[in-house]
C-alpha cells in the first residue's frame, strides 16, 4: 500500500477549474482541483526493463497546473489516461535491480514513455533517437499516456511509488542533491528548447517568462548557443537578478518588452486598431516560455521576419498572423531528444547528458538549494505555493512522498 | 476619483486651513516683511445701497416691527413728545440728535411714524459699522445705516444721494456717544447737508439713554427705565446764513429742547429768550457728578399733571 | 501700477502659501523664517500693440528700417519660435501673428515673391495645423500653409540642411538651407524668459543634432551658470559663437518681444495674487477650484489647466541687429521678472506647475517635471544659485502623469533602459546618446508624427546637470515614490517629512526659500 496523489475525471471540478482557475487560484487548490490523495496498491513489475522505484521528490510544473486547472487544450485528452499519478519530474531511487542499475540506485526519468518501454517495435522518431517524437505513445501494454505522470498503469513521482522503464532512467551522479537533480528534467528541456531555437552567431534572443521555464531556457542559450543579446520579460524583482546570473544580458518587465525591444534592435513600432502594437523588425528569436496568450503574442510582435519563435511553455491560442505576414518559423519543443544536435553541428548526445553539465553549474546549484518541498498531504498549500511561485521568489515546488506517512 | 467620504473630510481641513490662514471673521493682515509692498489701504467700506432696495425694506420692516419694537419696549419705556411737527412738513429732513447711548437710534427710529420711519436712514460710522460685512449687513438691515466717514472721507454712498433719492436721515452731529450723558460739541455734518441740499433739520432731544445703556454696556439695565425724546421745530439756513453759523442753531435748538424736556416749554422758551438756556454740555464739576446726575432717568411722575393726550405713550 | 517683485519672510500673520504640483496646486504652511520670492506684478502693457510693431520694424536698432531691406525678386524667410512658448499659450491673437502680418504687409508692399515662413522647432515635435494656425494666425496661414511654405523646421532632412562651416572652437554649424539660403531673415521672437532671444534664435532654433550636440551636452550645461545669464552661460557661449558666424552668412533681421505676467486669466487670478491679498471672491475661487480638482478625473483635469489661454500684455517688441536687440530685451525681462536676494539658503523649495515649454498639450511626464524643476526654476537664477552648495532641493509634483507615447515616445525607453542603468547625465549621454539620436524610428516619428526627437530626452537630462552637480538631496513632496527613485531622487508625503529626509545633508533648522513661481521670476541672488 502507498500514498498519492492522484488526478481523476471530475466534470464539475474541471469547468469550475477552467473558469476560474486562472483568477482565483484558491479554488483551484481548494474545491476545483481534480485532485485527491488516495492510498493505493504498490505497483507490481512483470516486464524486463522494468522496475519499480521510490519517489523521493517530485517537481510541480506549470503543465501539471494547467491540467488541473482545466486550462490545457482538450486536444491532450487523448494522450492520458485518468486516474492517473501526476508527477514527471522525478528524482527515485530503485527499489529492485533493474538490468544493470542495482537496487538503491538513484535515478532521475526521462518521463517520455516511448516504443522501448511500451514494448513495441521502434517508430522512426525514436530510431532516430527523437524520443520525445514518439508516435507510438497510445498503444503497447501501456495505456495512453505521453509521459509517466499522465499514464494510468506507470505511476507518477506525485506518489510514494512508481515504476519506469530502463530506458527511461537517467543515474544521479554522486554527490548531487535530491533537489539538485530534480532540476534535471526541466534543464534537459530547456536544453532542447535552446537548441531547437536555432540562434545563429550573436543573434538577438527574447525569452518572455523567467519561471523555471524561462530561466533554465536562457541559461541553455547562453550555454550551448551563440546567442549575443539575450533579453528576458521577468515579472517580479528576485527574478530579474536570477535572470542576469543565469545570462540574461538585458531583463524587462512584461510592459517594456516591445519598447526595448525596439530600441535595442532600431525596429519601428506600429500600432493597429484595438490590438497590441508590434515591431517591424526585432528579436531574431523569441522563446515563449510561459504559455500564456499574452506571452506568446508578445514573441510574435517582437520577432523580426523570417525569425524564429519558440513554444517552450504549453501555448494558449494566439493571433498567428504575424507568423504568417512576417513569415516566422514557429518551433515547438517538448520534453527533449535522446540525440540533440548542437550549433556547431556536432551530434549523438542525449539532452540530459547535457543538461548534467548545466546543472553543475553554480547558478543552478544555488537555486537548487530554494526548492521548496511538501509532504504529499499538504497538497492544497504546495499547488497554492506553485501557483505564486513566481510572486513568493520560488522557483521551483516539489513533493516529498517520502515525509507522507 | 475620491470617495465622498474623503471628499468632505478634505473639503473640512480646506475650510479649517483657510478659515486660519485668512483669519476668517477677523482682520485680515499683511505679513511684516510685505508691509512696505502693500499699496495704500483703500477704504474697505461695505456697500449698502442694497439695504435701501424693496426686498431689504421688507425685511427691514418685519424685523423692526416683529423683533426690535416688541424686545425695544420690554427693556425700556418711552415717551414722545412733538410729533405733529411732522405733520406739518415734507420729507426729506436731517433728524440731528444728540447722542449718548446705541439705544439713541432705536428710540429715534421706533418714535417716528411709521410712514417716516420707513423712509428714514441711519448714518453710521464707517469706521465702526461697516468694517465687517457682517456688522454692516446686521445694521443696515435692522436700522437702515449707511456709512459716512467721521475723519471727512469720501465714501461709497454719500448721505446726499441718499438725501436725494428721498430718504430723511438721522445724523448724530456729536459724531460719538457721549462719555458722560452730557452734550458734546456738534459737527458740520448735519448744518452742511441741510445747507448743500436744501432740506430742513428736525432737532431731537432725548434723555435717559445713557442712563439705561451708557456706554460699554452691551444691553439696558434691568427694570424698564424711562426715556423721553422731544421733536422740535424744522430748521432750515435762513438767506445767507453760511454753515458755520446755522450749526451752532441746531446745537441751540437740540438744548432747548432738552430743557423743555426737563421743565416746561414756556420756562424753557423764556430762558431761551433770555439766553439762559442750560448750558447743554453740562456744568464745570467733577466728573462724577456730571456722570451722577445724567444716570438719573427722567422721573416719568416729574411732572405731575401733565396732559397725556397729547403725548404717545 | 506694478510692484516690484520682494522676498517675504514668512511669519504669523502668513497665510498658507499656494505651491503647484501638477495639475492642480496646494496650500503649504511653511515654517516660521522661510523666504517666499514674489516675483513683480505684471508690467503695464503698450497701448497700442500695432502701433509698437510698426515703431519697431521702422526704427530698427543697428540696422536700415525693415522695408529698405525688401525688394522684389529676393528670397525672404520668416522664421518664428514654436510653441514651447509662451507658457501658458497665449490667448489669440498671438504677438507672432501679428508682427509676421506687419512683415508680410511690407515685403508685399515690396513686391516680394519667395517668401517662406519656418517654425523653429529645433528638435522639438512638428506642431499641427491648428498650432500653427494659432501662432501665425488665420490669414497667415490661409495664405501660406496650403502650398506648404509655411511649415515646420525637419532638422532630420539632410536635403534641407546647409553646413555653414564651423566656429573657432570647432563647432560645426548647420542650420535650415532655406534659412541659410535666404537674401533676408527675420526672426519673429517671444522672449518669455532670460535665456530666450539672441543668437539662440537662429542658431538653435533653425539647427540640426550635428550642431546642437555642441553645446547641448552635459559639460557645457553644468557650466551654464546660469543659461538663464547669457553671459555666465557656456551653452549661451555657444550659441553666440555660432550666431557670429550666421550673421557672415545671411542677414538677420531680429525682432523680439518681451510679454507681462499676466499668466493665469480668471477664475484662476487668484494664482495671480499675493496670498494675503485674497479677497473673499479669491478665497471661495481657490477653493472651489480645488475641490472640483480633487474630485475631476484625471482627463477633465487636463483639459481644465491645458486649456488656459493667458492674457499677456506687450511690454515691448525690438528689431534689428540680433545682439542690439537681444540687450534692449533683456533689460525688459528682467524689470519684470528680476527679484534680488540677498543670499544662498540651505532648502530651495519649488512647486511644478502643469505645464512645461515640452508638454504643451500633452502630459507632464517625471522627466520633463524634473527638468522644469531642476533645470528651468532651478536655474532661474543670476549671480549664484538660491540654493547653498550641497543644499538640499524639494519639489512638488506627484510625478504620475504618465508617458505621452505620441509626443514622447523616446522618453519612454530612456525612462525604462537609460536611467534604470544610470541617472548621471555625463555618463548617460556617453553611452547612450548616439543609440537614440540616430535611431531610425525616432527620427521617422520626429520627421512624419508629433514625436519629440530621439535624443530630446537626453537634452532634459542635461539640463538638470547642473543641479544634480550642485544640490546635495532632491525631494519630490507628493511624487510618486517609483518614479522619484528611477530617477535618482527621493519622495516624501508633506513638506515635513521632506525637510526630516534633509535633515541629513542641512540639518534639522536649514534656512528655507521658496520661489513663488509661476508667475515667472528671476532671482537675483547677491
Amino acid at each position: 500500500m502507498m500514498l498519492a496523489l492522484e488526478m481523476f475525471r471530475s466534470l464539475p471540478r474541471t469547468v469550475a477549474g477552467k473558469a476560474v482557475g486562472a483568477r482565483m487560484p484558491g479554488i483551484l487548490s481548494g474545491f476545483a482541483a481534480p485532485l485527491r490523495l488516495v492510498t493505493l496498491d504498490a505497483p507490481v513489475v512483470d516486464r524486463p526493463g522494468w522496475a519499480r522505484l521510490k519517489s523521493r521528490l517530485s517537481g510541480i510544473c506549470g503543465s501539471d497546473l494547467g491540467a488541473l486547472s482545466g486550462q490545457t487544450s482538450l486536444y491532450f485528452s487523448a494522450v492520458v489516461s485518468l486516474p492517473f499519478v501526476p508527477g514527471h519530474e522525478v528524482v527515485a531511487e530503485l527499489l529492485e535491480d533493474c538490468d544493470d542499475l542495482a537496487a538503491g540506485t538513484r535515478v532521475v526519468l526521462d518521463p517520455v514513455l516511448t516504443c522501448a518501454a511500451r514494448g513495441v517495435e521502434p517508430c522512426e522518431s525514436c530510431v532516430a533517437g527523437h524520443t520525445n517524437r514518439c508516435s507510438r505513445i497510445t498503444v503497447g501494454h501501456l495505456s495512453p499516456g505521453l509521459q509517466t505522470g499522465f499514464c494510468r498503469d506507470t505511476g507518477g513521482g506525485w506518489g510514494q511509488q512508481l515504476t519506469a522503464h530502463r530506458s527511461q532512467m537517467h543515474v544521479v551522479p554522486e554527490g548531487w542533491s535530491d533537489d539538485q537533480a530534480l532540476l534535471l528534467e526541466p534543464l534537459s528541456c530547456a536544453v532542447h528548447t535552446a537548441l531547437r531555437a536555432g540562434v545563429k552567431p550573436n543573434g538577438r534572443v527574447l525569452v518572455s517568462g523567467a519561471g523555471s521555464v524561462g530561466l533554465f531556457a536562457t541559461l541553455a542559450l547562453r550555454q550551448l548557443t551563440p546567442a549575443g543579446e539575450i533579453v528576458v520579460v521577468a515579472k517580479h524583482g528576485h527574478q530579474r537578478e536570477l535572470a542576469l546570473e543565469f545570462g540574461a544580458t538585458e531583463v524587462v518587465l512584461p510592459d517594456e518588452v516591445l519598447r526595448r525591444v525596439r530600441r535595442t534592435t532600431g525596429a519601428f513600432q506600429l500600432k493597429p486598431e484595438f490590438s497590441a502594437p508590434y515591431l517591424l523588425g526585432g528579436v531574431d528569436v523569441a522563446v515563449d516560455a510561459v504559455g500564456s496568450k499574452q506571452s506568446l503574442e508578445t514573441a510574435l510582435n517582437a520577432t523580426r521576419a523570417g525569425g524564429r519563435v519558440v513554444l517552450s511553455g504549453m501555448p494558449a491560442a494566439a493571433d498567428l498572423s504575424a507568423a504568417w505576414f512576417r513569415e516566422l518559423e514557429v518551433v515547438g519543443t517538448y520534453a527533449s531528444s535522446q540525440q540533440e544536435t548542437l550549433p556547431s553541428g556536432e551530434g549523438g548526445r542525449g539532452a540530459f547528458d547535457l543538461a548534467m553539465e548545466l546543472a553543475e553549474l553554480e547558478p543552478v546549484v544555488q537555486l537548487s538549494k530554494t526548492v521548496a518541498s511538501y509532504p504529499l498531504h499538504r497538497w492544497r498549500e504546495a499547488l497554492d505555493h506553485a501557483h505564486a511561485a513566481g510572486r513568493l521568489g520560488t522557483v521551483k515546488v516539489a513533493f516529498d512522498p517520502r515525509s507522507s506517512q | 476619483m475620491t470617495s465622498p467620504v474623503r471628499f468632505v473630510s478634505d473639503t473640512r481641513s480646506d475650510l479649517r486651513q483657510m478659515a486660519r490662514g485668512w483669519r476668517w471673521g477677523r482682520r485680515s493682515l499683511v505679513p511684516r516683511s510685505a508691509e512696505p509692498y502693500v499699496l495704500p489701504a483703500k477704504q474697505t467700506v461695505f456697500p449698502s445701497d442694497w439695504s435701501r432696495k424693496r426686498p431689504a425694506i421688507v425685511a427691514r420692516e418685519v424685523a423692526q416691527k416683529a423683533g426690535l419694537e416688541p424686545l425695544f419696549r420690554s427693556q425700556v419705556r418711552t415717551r414722545v413728545e412733538g410729533l405733529d411737527i411732522l405733520d406739518r412738513i415734507e420729507g426729506p429732513v436731517i433728524f440731528a440728535a444728540n447722542h449718548a447711548s446705541h439705544l439713541d437710534t432705536p428710540l429715534i427710529l421706533l418714535s417716528l411714524p411709521d410712514e417716516w420711519r420707513r423712509r428714514t436712514a441711519v448714518a453710521a460710522a464707517a469706521d465702526y459699522f461697516f468694517d465687517t460685512w457682517w456688522r454692516a449687513v446686521g445694521s443696515s438691515l435692522i436700522f437702515n445705516t449707511f456709512p459716512i466717514d467721521r475723519r471727512g472721507g469720501s465714501m461709497a454712498t454719500t448721505p446726499g444721494e441718499v438725501l436725494a433719492d428721498g430718504w430723511s436721515l438721522v445724523i448724530f452731529p456729536e459724531g460719538t456717544r457721549s462719555k458722560d450723558g452730557w452734550m458734546g460739541s456738534f459737527r458740520m455734518g448735519a448744518a452742511f447737508l441741510a445747507h448743500e441740499h436744501g432740506v430742513p433739520v428736525v432737532p431731537v432731544a432725548h434723555r435717559g439713554t445713557f442712563a439705561a445703556m451708557p456706554r460699554g454696556q452691551g444691553w439696558p439695565s434691568p427694570g424698564r427705565r424711562q426715556l423721553t425724546i422731544r421733536f422740535g421745530e424744522p430748521l432750515s439756513p435762513l438767506e445767507g446764513e453760511s454753515v458755520r453759523d446755522f450749526a451752532p442753531r441746531i446745537r441751540a435748538a437740540v438744548a432747548s429742547l432738552l430743557d423743555e424736556d426737563r421743565s416746561t416749554w414756556w420756562e424753557a422758551r423764556r430762558r431761551a429768550a433770555a439766553g439762559a438756556t442750560p448750558d447743554p454740555s453740562g456744568p464745570k464739576v467733577a466728573q462724577w457728578r456730571r456722570v451722577w446726575e445724567q444716570s438719573e432717568s427722567p422721573d416719568q411722575d416729574q411732572l405731575p399733571g401733565r396732559v397725556r393726550a397729547w403725548s404717545r405713550r | 501700477m506694478s510692484r516690484p517683485g520682494f522676498v517675504l519672510e514668512v511669519d504669523d500673520r502668513t497665510p498658507p502659501m499656494v505651491v503647484h504640483e501638477g495639475l492642480g496646486f496646494r496650500l503649504e504652511n511653511f515654517p516660521l523664517g522661510t523666504r517666499v520670492v514674489y516675483p513683480p506684478e505684471s508690467l503695464p502693457a503698450v497701448p497700442d500693440v500695432d502701433e509698437a510693431i510698426q515703431h519697431a520694424l521702422l526704427n530698427p536698432h543697428d540696422s536700415e528700417p525693415l522695408p529698405a531691406l525688401l525688394r522684389a525678386g529676393m528670397r525672404l524667410t520668416i522664421a518664428f519660435d514654436d510653441l514651447s512658448i509662451p507658457l501658458p499659450t497665449m490667448r489669440a491673437p498671438d504677438i507672432r501673428g501679428r508682427i509676421i502680418e506687419a512683415v508680410l504687409t511690407m515685403a508685399a508692399d515690396a513686391g516680394v515673391d519667395d517668401v517662406k515662413l519656418i517654425a523653429a522647432n529645433a528638435l522639438h515635435r512638428r506642431m499641427t495645423p491648428a498650432e500653427l494656425k494659432h501662432i501665425v494666425g488665420e490669414r497667415v496661414f490661409r495664405s501660406f500653409y496650403p502650398q506648404g511654405d509655411l511649415y515646420n523646421f525637419d532638422a532630420e532632412d539632410r536635403d534641407e540642411l546647409a553646413h555653414l562651416g564651423t566656429t573657432d572652437k570647432g563647432e560645426d554649424i548647420e542650420i535650415s538651407k532655406r534659412a541659410a539660403e535666404s537674401d533676408l531673415l527675420v526672426y519673429v521672437n517671444v522672449n518669455l524668459v532670460a535665456m530666450d532671444g539672441g543668437h539662440k534664435s537662429v542658431g538653435i532654433g533653425l539647427a540640426s543634432y550635428r550642431s546642437l550636440r555642441h553645446h547641448h551636452n552635459a559639460k557645457t550645461m553644468v557650466h551654464s551658470r546660469s543659461f538663464m545669464d547669457h553671459k555666465h552661460s557656456e551653452m549661451h557661449h555657444s550659441a553666440w559663437r555660432m550666431g557670429r558666424v550666421i550673421k557672415d552668412t545671411v542677414r538677420v533681421f531680429q525682432i523680439e518681444t518681451t510679454l507681462n505676467n499676466d499668466v493665469f486669466p480668471q477664475p484662476y487670478g487668484f494664482l495671480q495674487k499675493r496670498e494675503w491679498e485674497w479677497s473673499v471672491k479669491d478665497q471661495a475661487s481657490m477653493l472651489a477650484v480645488r475641490r472640483g480638482l480633487s474630485i475631476a478625473p484625471p482627463r477633465l483635469k487636463h483639459k481644465m489647466f491645458h486649456d488656459l489661454r493667458s492674457v499677456y500684455g506687450l511690454t515691448g517688441v525690438n528689431a534689428g541687429e540680433v545682439e542690439a536687440v537681444h540687450q534692449k530685451t533683456l533689460e525688459k525681462v528682467h524689470a519684470q521678472h528680476s527679484v534680488e536676494v540677498s543670499g544662498q539658503s540651505d532648502v530651495l523649495v519649488m512647486g511644478v506647475p502643469y505645464l512645461g515649454p515640452y508638454n504643451v498639450n500633452s502630459s507632464m511626464n517625471p522627466i520633463l517635471a524634473a527638468c522644469m524643476g531642476l533645470g528651468y526654476y532651478f536655474n532661474s537664477y543670476r549671480g549664484q544659485p538660491v540654493v547653498r552648495k550641497g543644499g538640499a532641493v524639494i519639489l512638488y509634483h506627484p510625478l504620475n502623469e504618465g508617458f505621452n507615447q505620441l509626443h514622447h515616445p523616446s522618453y519612454v525607453d530612456f525612462y525604462e533602459e537609460v536611467l534604470a542603468e544610470s541617472t548621471n547625465p555625463a555618463v548617460v549621454g556617453e553611452k547612450f546618446e548616439q543609440q537614440f539620436a540616430q535611431d531610425p524610428w525616432y527620427i521617422h516619428l520626429y520627421r512624419t508624427s508629433h514625436a519629440y526627437h530621439g535624443v530630446h530626452p537626453f537634452y532634459m537630462w542635461y539640463w538638470i546637470a547642473h543641479a544634480l552637480d550642485h544640490v546635495g538631496d532632491v525631494i519630490w513632496v507628493g511624487g510618486d515614490r517609483r518614479a522619484a527613485g528611477r530617477m535618482g531622487f527621493r519622495a516624501a508625503s508633506t513638506l515635513q517629512d521632506a525637510m526630516e529626509m534633509a535633515s541629513g545633508a542641512v540639518g534639522t533648522s536649514p534656512s528655507i526659500t521658496y520661489l513663488h513661481n509661476p508667475p515667472h521670476l528671476l532671482a537675483d541672488v547677491r
